[in-house]
């Protein structure tokens, strides 16, 4: 059943010549997943909220959204507030009131539901969510996936027949987003509800959902099923950067078969197509030359209060001058804290930390940050305070520093306006201004879409090549395994493994990139695909070349 | 649930209770009840705050976004009296008052003082507060149009309003000290006020010129991109 | 034991404004008898004590040493009274002045301690399931500041340690603290106005300004919230008629003069005494109660 009809649609921003977006015309049957994707700024967010008419922005609209064959302008208020549901990136600022009994009960409240009628909604939810243990907790109390789905939860109650999500993912660990993802596909298998969602991580969003819909620069590329659309795709270079890995190799040869979508099927089909003989790549000696330890952690201890358990135990590791150096690990295994005592934020009870040799309890008061090291924060919003993103270039930067990248077109923007990836190099043009020598980031990559990663990752690399120093603590293995030089594995507070990103990832067996988990046992030390690709390549079936 | 239909009636009741009603009610506690004054004094503020509340409040539309601009900024200067010295209250509803209204302003002086002392500690003093910063966001609306206009005379209004927020606290530490109510009494402790009475005053001043203007073009800027 | 605090919130609000106000009402030199005033405070404290145990003893040192300084206070400025009990200065120490000092001080301590209890055991929910009552909206915009202000707090640590990591805070000195101060506010302004934006329009997606909003809440109004309602406001009623009759009026000055007991005093005594140690009493029978339903077991 068709639920969803959209006729012709455009709509462009106020004082703005060219159009968010241009004569989309597409429908979403009953129970459908629908995955919306295409590059930051074609106009997907622009999209999803034309969708929801309470949020359609200021601007001008033409064409028609249909609901159930009715005209969306005609329904009543009510009526398309429960019936379609919107759930945003940021977890945090969505959440209205203070207790978490609260926020579910706030669209009934607001629909004027009765006591008990909110009482039978909102307890059924809970049972449903599994979310009972937290019900009475005040909203502050939770995680960041908690949150989201809390979020969810809350919009759920209102019974929605089409939920419509906005990068939902985006701001959550991996392991919390695929909590929030398979929650997404229950409620789609059991209630049949529709799903439109946008998604930059598209690795697991992709095997659930049954439609895809690729846009580019404000129009309609593609839509259809899943497989067939993401087949027709292959040769768009922008779109297959931030397709699942088993895509992005299945798009580099010219093959005439199904694509694959999951790690499963990606492993069916090198096998099937592919033999062995060439199980690995020679790779370029690793350089040994000894280098000089820029920062050094030697037997470090810290815990955030006398009563609370260590959250560093022994760490022990250095790090060499010009190398891009990654920690990775779990949630809450101490990572940033590593990350706010390199820095000097936060003071270990025992051991030491060298910064260029020198102890860092001997530097004086800020010269720590004046040409020795640098933190990025994880919320980079945390470091903008000015109205353009000239200003906030000019608050810190001096005349004579150079970047390896250029931000003067967004000069007379303001810094969030500005789309998130364009946020992280203004934070990280800012970072930059003292002139570090050590260079601290906290998930840099958090929330952006490949080609922003891809942007941050060559940057680092040219930053590298010129004697900084770069610590990046991240979540995010695909771009651990493409640019670092090292990585380190982080586990309750001290690190256990380390080593170039091939052998440190080869090694591993779950903590590991998607082509990894695709090629163990079968390639040696394959962790990226343009390497997968390019031994694949060494095992082409003969007369497949 | 109390709620005033009448638009008019409501605009003339926040008018009214606050420069009319509470300062009869206070004089009328000093001289007609004479001794048994101090309840009914304390009494009548803590009721008639909660009427010019619900009336200015409980009306049918506040769009969501004038909304959510209260919360921020009670939560703010909730959030800024943790800081030492930094105590932002006042500048605060003050600066929302001139920007956004004088309702806002009240309800952001009003909350703020309820709120944080939640922290701080709910007394018999909570309501006096809520009503002195309240006060000071209404008068501060209703300046609003010479208050933008320079910033000399915001700077003024700040510092003023920093005089009357400890003046009216005197008056309630008299009350509560369990004090005869008279000129001498009152003269007397503003008089040992006078130390802290200043610091605040130096405060808000330092506090109107270094922020006064960034804040108000961010506030302006939230006005036009979002339509409130 | 935490008894008294899972009644329902009118109940408990309506039991410590009867309570408040008559505590507040013998701040005032006509009404403060001695014997009402010790109620109060005996009230208060085995009311406090009983929900804290020992937990927080050093703050009674504290309004201990509050006690006596304002009992001491008294008598050293104010100089009415006709038993001198010796001269200081030429000017003399009445004995009428230290008990009014005494009496008065046991008033504002007893108060204090009203409010101390009565914020445990108000907390903000239950504040807000009362205003949701009177004013839905209102409700609504102090529940979404309770929610920042914790978000808030939370952020201003970060941006203090951003801001820090880039060399552009430090809380060396007095300078460099107001100027760091500053820009972490600065910051917190844009954050927060920006991303309120956000809250504002998960609002509106759930229909929030539609049709009038209702209140859900969790609390119920069970039998024994209407009994101790009743109760509180009986009690309140009995004590107001006796205040205001004049049946225990106790004055100090020129010299200590009383009401005489009359029924109407004893009654009102009477009635005091059971509304101070009401939560006492409750708390006791819960005890007892559990005491009772283990050795069953």
């Amino acid at each position: 059943m068709e639920i969803l009809k959209i006729e012709n649609l455009t709509f462009s921003y106020p004082l703005c010549e060219e159009k968010a977006i241009e004569s989309i015309s597409f429908s979403v049957d009953r129970g459908d997943f629908v995955t919306v994707c295409g590059p930051t700024g074609c106009g997907k967010s622009t999209l999803m909220r034309l969708l929801k008419k309470e949020l359609i922005p200021l601007g001008e609209m033409s064409g028609k959204v249909y609901y159930k064959g009715r005209d969306v302008q005609t329904l009543s208020e009510k009526e398309t507030a429960c019936s379609i549901g919107f759930v945003a990136q940021r977890p945090e600022e969505q959440i209205v009131t203070d207790k978490v009994w609260h926020e579910l009960a706030f669209g009934l409240e607001n629909m004027g539901m009765p006591q008990d009628v909110i009482r039978r909604r909102v307890s059924e939810m809970t049972c449903y969510f599994g979310i009972e243990d937290w019900f009475e907790k005040s909203v502050a109390e939770l995680s960041g996936g908690q949150k989201q789905l809390l979020n969810l939860a809350s919009v759920m109650v209102m019974q929605p027949d089409i939920l419509i999500l906005d990068e939902p993912t985006a701001q959550l660990d991996p392991i919390a987003a695929s909590d929030f993802i398979s929650t997404l596909s229950k409620l789609n298998r059991d209630l049949s509800l529709t799903v439109i969602i946008t998604e930059h991580r598209l690795e697991e969003i992709i095997p659930v959902s049954n439609k895809l819909f690729a846009m580019e620069s404000g129009k309609m590329l593609k839509y259809g099923e899943t497989r067939e659309t993401v087949k027709a795709l292959r040769n768009n270079a922008v779109f297959m950067q931030g397709m699942p890995a088993a895509v992005r190799i299945f798009s580099s040869f010219d093959l005439s078969l199904p694509c694959p979508l999951t790690a499963r099927e990606g492993r069916e089909f090198i096998e099937k197509n592919f033999d062995n003989r060439v199980s690995e790549l020679e790779t370029p000696l690793s350089n040994t030359e000894k280098k000089d330890a820029v920062l050094e952690f030697s037997d470090v201890y810290f815990k955030y209060s006398k009563e609370m358990p260590d959250v560093l135990r022994g760490l022990d590791f250095k790090v060499y001058k010009g190398e891009i150096f990654c920690i990775l690990g779990g949630n809450g295994s101490g990572k940033s804290t590593c990350l706010s005592v390199a820095a000097g934020l936060r003071r270990q009870y025992s051991g030491t930390v060298r910064v260029l040799g020198k102890k860092i309890k001997d530097y004086k008061k800020n010269e720590l940050y004046r040409g020795c090291i640098s933190l990025l924060p994880q919320d980079v919003q945390t470091v903008f305070l000015k109205n353009t993103v000239k200003e906030e270039l000019e608050d810190v930067v001096s005349k004579d520093h150079t970047l390896p990248y250029d931000l003067s077109e967004l000069n007379d923007r303001h810094p969030y306006d500005i789309s998130g990836g364009q946020q992280q190099l203004l934070a990280l043009a800012k970072v930059l201004s003292s002139a570090p020598q050590i260079l601290l980031l906290d998930e840099p990559t958090k929330g952006l879409d490949a080609y922003a990663k891809k942007e941050i990752g060559v940057i680092l690399q040219k930053l590298a090549q010129t004697g900084l120093t770069v610590v990046c603590v991240t979540h995010d293995v695909e771009f651990a395994a493409e640019w670092a030089d090292r990585c380190a594995m982080f586990f309750r507070g001290e690190i256990t493994s380390c080593g170039i990103p091939s052998e440190f990832f080869a090694g591993n067996n779950f903590y590991t990139t998607a082509v990894n988990r695709m090629t163990s046992n079968y390639y040696k030390n394959i962790t990226t695909v343009s390497d997968a690709v390019k031994i694949m390549r060494l095992n082409m079936n003969g007369g497949a070349e | 649930m109390i709620t005033i239909k009448n638009a008019s009636v409501r605009n003339a009741l926040r008018i009214i209770i606050p420069f009319a009603l509470i300062p009869a009610i206070i004089i009328m506690g000093v001289y007609v009840f004479k001794e048994n004054s101090y309840m009914f004094i304390s009494v009548g503020v803590i009721i008639l705050s909660l009427i010019l509340f619900i009336s200015g409040f409980e009306k049918k539309k506040t769009g969501t976004r004038r909304l959510i601009i209260v919360a921020v900024m009670t939560a703010l200067s909730v959030v800024g009296r943790f800081i030492p010295v930094f105590k932002p209250v006042t500048a605060l509803t003050v600066i929302t008052a001139v920007y956004i209204g004088g309702e806002a302003g009240f309800l952001v002086g009003t909350m703020s003082a309820l709120i944080s002392n939640f922290w701080f500690g709910q007394g018999p003093w909570t309501p006096f507060q809520m009503f002195a910063w309240g006060m000071i966001g209404l008068v501060g609306g209703l300046l609003s149009k010479y208050l933008k206009k320079s910033k000399a005379a915001l700077i003024t209004y700040g510092v003023a309003a920093g005089i009357v927020y400890s003046f009216i606290m005197d008056f309630w530490a008299i009350i509560w000290n369990n004090e005869i109510i008279s000129i001498e009494a009152y003269l007397a402790s503003l008089l040992t006020a006078i130390p802290y009475t200043v610091i605040y005053a130096i405060s808000n001043m330092l506090f109107f010129a270094l922020l006064a203007k960034p804040f108000g073009e961010k506030l302006e800027r939230v006005k036009l991109k979002y339509g409130v | 034991m935490k008894a008294f605090d899972n009644y329902n919130p009118i109940t408990i609000f309506i039991y410590f404004a009867s309570v408040i106000t008559i505590g507040m009402f013998c701040l005032n030199p006509v009404t403060m008898n001695p014997l009402i005033l010790f109620l109060s405070l005996s009230g208060a404290l085995t009311t406090y004590i009983i929900r804290n145990r020992m937990s927080g003893v050093k703050s009674h040192f504290f309004f201990l040493g509050m006690f006596i300084l304002l009992a001491v206070i008294n008598p050293l400025f104010n100089h009415n009274g006709v038993t001198v009990l010796l001269i200081i200065n030429n000017n003399p120490i009445t004995l009428e002045a230290l008990l009014y000092g005494t009496a008065s001080a046991a008033a504002i301590i007893s108060v204090i301690y009203w409010f101390r209890s009565f914020s445990q055991i108000m907390t903000s929910d239950k504040l807000l399931y009362i205003l949701g009552n009177i004013s839905p909206k209102f409700a609504l915009i102090l529940s979404m500041t309770l929610r920042y202000v914790p978000l808030f707090e939370n952020q201003t640590q970060k941006v203090i340690q951003a801001q820090r990591g880039l060399g552009l805070y430090s809380d060396t000195d007095f300078m460099s603290r107001v100027r760091g101060g500053t820009r972490v506010f600065s910051v917190m302004v844009t954050w927060a106005l920006e991303n309120g934006v956000v809250t504002s329009d998960s609002m509106t997606a759930r229909g929030y300004g539609i049709t009038k909003r209702t209140f859900f809440s969790i609390f119920k109004f069970r039998k024994k919230d209407i009994a101790v309602t009743v109760a509180s406001l009986i009690l309140f009623a009995i004590i107001l008629t006796g205040v205001i009759s004049g049946a225990i009026n106790f004055r100090f000055y020129p010299e200590i003069s009383h009401a005489q007991t009359t029924a109407v005093s004893v009654i009102t005594y009477i009635a005091y005494g059971l509304l101070t140690f009401l939560p006492a009493a409750i708390e006791t029978e819960e005890e007892i109660k559990w005491k009772y339903l283990k050795s069953k077991i």
